[in-house]
């Protein structure tokens, strides 16, 4: 929840420079106007600056009142019910007041306590149960129905069972309010489907291609160093950094079959696969666009010549709007129509899982030395080569070639941008983040996608500022990147 | 399957074309076949059938315990048809086509072929299709070409198999039909109870939904807990699945055990021909992990001499929770008794397919996809020798009780615990009805998914 804070905070523009003493890990925290700032760092800084700001704001209200009176109930006194009971019909009742309140109905003699004038010390209540967090007063809670309600949910038998999904519930009036709404909840994908089964909403979000975009938002909040491929031990795929990929690359994508009969055909059909990977690069670019795609559609259905059944995503026009919000529209069967088009957004091709490194995987190809298959890297392993090529070399022609190549998918990239986001040149602005070291340019639009309703552009790493006195998070120098950026650089 | 399908035909096709003297004759010719011969053709046989072969007519129970009235329509484009055809023509056809391949009466298994050929389509009603696919298996049963069919559809389905179709695909089927879903709720209540407490799980996962039963696990874990343990798994894949599809789920599963915040670690074992090849150094099991093994569809591929050394193997991982889901089908004790095996197996497989029938819509492609990955099954089960090496994979399932037998030289059951069995019915509660949760019988363990009366899932949880 607190990055949750975190982000709205910072997507209305509000950036705070950390408190002292905070023990925010501000190593060099730089104003964002100056030249040479490696912004994105600075923003990671900040991010991780107002998270722990924030923290300190939420420990101060908690901080209880050392005037309050401790009352420690015991467990039988916590569980006991309508200890009031009217002595005419028997009825309990669980506070005074009520009790004199029914006794009017008997025209009995009643009286209403009033609130005595002499100051009412605040009473707090802690959990009886040792154990418990809330059994030292310092984190007392102040209410009496409070602290019976924690009780009961906390050190409590569960009595109370939802019959529609066997959710169970200590407390009576948490399964009255569940069974109310339970099963009337709609759950809704990022890719824009709706469910009515929680299960079944789960299952379908861990394999959506829309959680790659969670991710990238994940990632960038936890640090994505920190997340090494180390947890990626795929045995078949071996280092994705080896120079001897080509052979992995044949035997990850063609279906593994230990007849070679059948490799013939199975070779036909993946010749498409075979033949762009060891092609040149000039056509690499834009028909490896469109051989994804086809691929992506490529189904049964078409095999067996039936057309693929209908499409149940939201129609195209909501395409662009949920783009904006940082959400894949299409998944399955809606991906499979929308994405046949060969002039597709960068970015868009981006959110498709498999094909997140689209980008970089045009930037792999210029290397001669790897022969990357366009979707074989999860965005880790992305990164951390990025990182490495990065670090190695600023091939200034490569760059410049990698620019031209992808400017005509970048340019529908640009048309987007320019609707989203101010900006003064919507090619300048993708030239320059063409020109960028493609791995912030991944983070880059990882970014992007992380604050979508703010109207404000990562902010591209200006000339080298002091020679490898700023790095930017992967490591890589900043001199790495060349292009004085012609966007008016507002961070 | 349309390629063998397509041989039998031309084979096929021309022997009816001549008029019933012709019956008895061997040559085969390419005629044409008018749809009044056929229906002659169809009625003679069924009475020609019932004076010949008296004694080995079969009582017709129907098993499935709703006899669904499936309109006839004119499968190859026939008016006319006598009543004699009707209901549960294809089971009769079938069932005397399996008898006669038996008998080794080949005119018989010729005659019944063609008619079977004739009236089958994959794209029919359930009685067409059931006779679709039967045929072919019976076909490359009488002609002793199951292995070369087999490798045939194996090589038709890793063409057409992507990522994309094989996550739409398991992913309708879960929320048209509990069919394994039921095995995942239960298995994964068996296995949090379990593991409950425990800082390091490992699970080894052999099943062939493709870990779809990982995320709501995954998602237990980060919420029931306050502290979240790491989780291992370890999924052993079978030459079925495709390994680029493998590759995408383990990615998927890794982003979303990110997003669930739970410690995570995922590993593929693939290349294996038959789980039979399995070892412990392979899965490489630590001695701080508190270990589950989770069998789903997975047992009944081991050859069958092989399953009591697996489940020992199993044993000497020491796991905590061993989850057993297996479909109520016995093909394994008649093995060598071809009719009975046939009349299970098409006892079975008609309750599959009308159960898919009922549970999606007509023109569903999913639905298409799943009755044709039936036909391997059907094809390795009738056709194909289990001596011979085909690729080491054999569809030979046991009912649950006879697993049970089998687990128990290792194991002892583990039943299900209430809040586990709650969490069923209340799954269950949420597609239509026809479904329903059944305890076994006494001296058994484990949970029955019955679909209109008749048990057709098992599910059970043993402890070393």
């Amino acid at each position: 929840m607190l990055e949750t804070m975190a982000e709205e905070s910072i997507s209305n523009g509000f950036i705070m420079n950390p408190v002292t003493g905070s023990n925010a890990p501000v190593v060099a925290k730089k104003k964002r106007n100056l030249p040479g700032t490696p912004g994105k760092y600075s923003i990671y800084m900040t991010i991780s600056a107002d998270f722990s700001l924030l923290r300190i704001i939420f420990m101060v209200c908690l901080i209880p009142d050392p005037e309050a009176e401790v009352i420690a109930l015991s467990p039988k006194t916590l569980m006991a019910t309508n200890r009031f009971l009217c002595e005419i019909c028997g009825k309990g009742f669980q506070r005074e007041q009520n009790l004199q309140l029914h006794r009017r109905g008997h025209n009995l003699p009643w009286k209403l306590k009033q609130r005595t004038t002499k100051e009412v010390r605040k009473r707090v209540y802690v959990c009886p149960e040792k154990t418990c967090v809330h059994h030292h007063p310092s984190r007392a809670l102040g209410d009496l129905t409070g602290i019976k309600k924690h009780f009961y949910r906390k050190h409590g038998e569960k009595k109370w069972k939802c019959d529609k999904c066997s959710k169970r519930y200590a407390v009576q009036s948490d399964w009255k309010a569940h069974s109310k709404t339970c099963g009337t909840r709609e759950y809704k994908c990022d890719c824009g489907t709706l469910f009515s089964r929680r299960d079944s909403f789960i299952t379908h979000r861990a394999f959506c291609d829309a959680l790659a975009e969670e991710t990238a938002r994940v990632n960038a909040a936890s640090g994505m160093h920190s997340l090494a491929a180390d947890n990626f031990n795929y045995q078949l795929m071996g280092n994705p950094l080896d120079t001897a990929m080509p052979q992995h690359f044949s035997t990850v994508f063609k279906p593994i079959s230990s007849n070679d009969e059948t490799i013939d055909q199975t070779r036909r059909g993946f010749s498409l696969w075979m033949g762009q990977a060891s092609q040149g690069h000039d056509s690499f670019g834009k028909s490896t666009l469109q051989e994804i795609h086809q691929f992506g559609s490529l189904n049964p259905g078409s095999v067996y010549g039936d057309p693929m059944v209908s499409i149940p995503n939201p129609p195209p026009s909501d395409y662009q709007l949920n783009w904006v919000f940082g959400n894949k529209v299409s998944s399955g069967n809606a991906e499979d129509h929308q994405l046949t088009s060969t002039s597709l957004p960068l970015s868009n091709v981006k959110e498709n899982g498999p094909q997140l490194v689209s980008v970089p995987s045009l930037f792999s190809t210029q290397h001669q030395s790897h022969q990357t298959p366009a979707f074989s890297m999860s965005a880790t392993a992305l990164l951390q080569k990025a990182a490495q090529i990065g670090a190695t070399s600023t091939d200034t022609s490569f760059l410049g070639s990698f620019g031209t190549k992808c400017s005509n998918s970048q340019v529908q990239d640009g048309n987007k941008y320019s609707d989203l986001y101010v900006s003064n040149t919507p090619t300048a602005t993708i030239q320059g983040s063409n020109l960028e070291n493609s791995a912030n340019d991944v983070s880059t639009l990882n970014q992007l996608q992380m604050y979508p309703a703010k109207r404000r552009r990562m902010p591209n790493e200006d000339g080298g500022s002091g020679g490898g006195k700023t790095r930017d998070f992967l490591g890589v120098g900043v001199q790495a990147i060349c292009h004085p950026s012609s966007i008016n650089g507002w961070i | 399957m349309k390629v063998s399908s397509a041989k039998v035909s031309k084979e096929s096709k021309g022997h009816g074309g001549h008029h019933k003297n012709s019956l008895h004759s061997k040559r085969w010719s390419h005629h044409s076949i008018l749809p009044l011969q056929l229906a002659d053709q169809l009625d003679q046989w069924s009475s020609v059938t019932v004076d010949m072969y008296n004694n080995h007519h079969q009582p017709q129970t129907s098993h499935t315990s709703t006899s669904r009235s499936s309109d006839y329509s004119a499968g190859g484009g026939d008016n006319g048809e006598p009543s004699g055809t009707g209901n549960k023509w294809a089971s009769r056809l079938l069932k005397e086509c399996a008898r006669a391949i038996s008998d080794k009466d080949s005119s018989k298994i010729h005659h019944l072929l063609w008619m079977l050929n004739e009236l089958a389509s994959p794209y029919g009603d359930c009685d067409q299709k059931l006779a679709s696919y039967f045929l072919q298996a019976l076909f490359c049963k009488a002609t002793e070409s199951g292995q070369r069919c087999i490798k045939t559809l194996i090589s038709v389905a890793e063409k057409s198999h992507s990522f994309e179709s094989a996550r739409k695909l398991i992913l309708k089927f879960q929320e048209v039909s509990p069919w394994t879903t039921f095995g995942h709720v239960a298995a994964n209540g068996a296995i949090l109870e379990a593991l409950d407490g425990e800082p390091k799980l490992h699970i080894i996962d052999i099943s062939n939904t493709l870990c779809t039963q990982w995320p709501t696990l995954l998602e237990a874990l980060a919420t029931r807990n306050d502290d979240t343990p790491h989780l291992k798994l370890t999924v052993v894949v079978t030459a079925n699945i495709v390994s680029s599809v493998m590759k995408e789920i383990s990615q998927r599963m890794e982003k979303f055990a990110r997003l669930m915040g739970v410690p995570f670690e995922f590993n593929v074992i693939s290349g294996l021909n038959h789980l039979g090849e399995l070892t412990k150094e392979a899965l490489g099991v630590l001695e701080d992990e508190a270990v589950a093994v989770n069998c789903i569809g997975a047992l009944r591929r081991v050859a069958v001499e092989k399953r009591p050394a697996l489940i020992q193997m199993f044993r000497s991982l020491g796991p905590k929770v061993v989850t057993v889901v297996e479909e109520e089908a016995d093909f394994s004790s008649t093995r060598y008794d071809f009719v009975k095996c046939f009349e299970d197996c098409l006892r079975f497989y008609t309750c599959y397919f009308e159960m898919l029938e009922e549970c999606f819509t007509a023109t569903s492609n999913e639905k298409l996809m799943l009755e044709r990955e039936c036909s391997r099954g059907i094809v390795r089960v009738l056709a194909c020798d289990d001596d011979q090496d085909n690729e080491g994979e054999c569809e030979r399932r046991e009912r649950g009780s006879q697993w049970s037998e089998r687990l128990k030289e290792a194991f002892s059951p583990v039943g299900f615990s209430d809040d586990v069995a709650d969490d069923v019915k209340a799954l269950l509660k949420r597609y239509r009805s026809g479904w329903a949760l059944a305890q076994p019988h006494q001296n058994e363990t484990g949970l029955y998914l019955t679909w209109k009366e008749e048990a057709v899932v098992w599910v059970s949880a043993w402890k070393p």
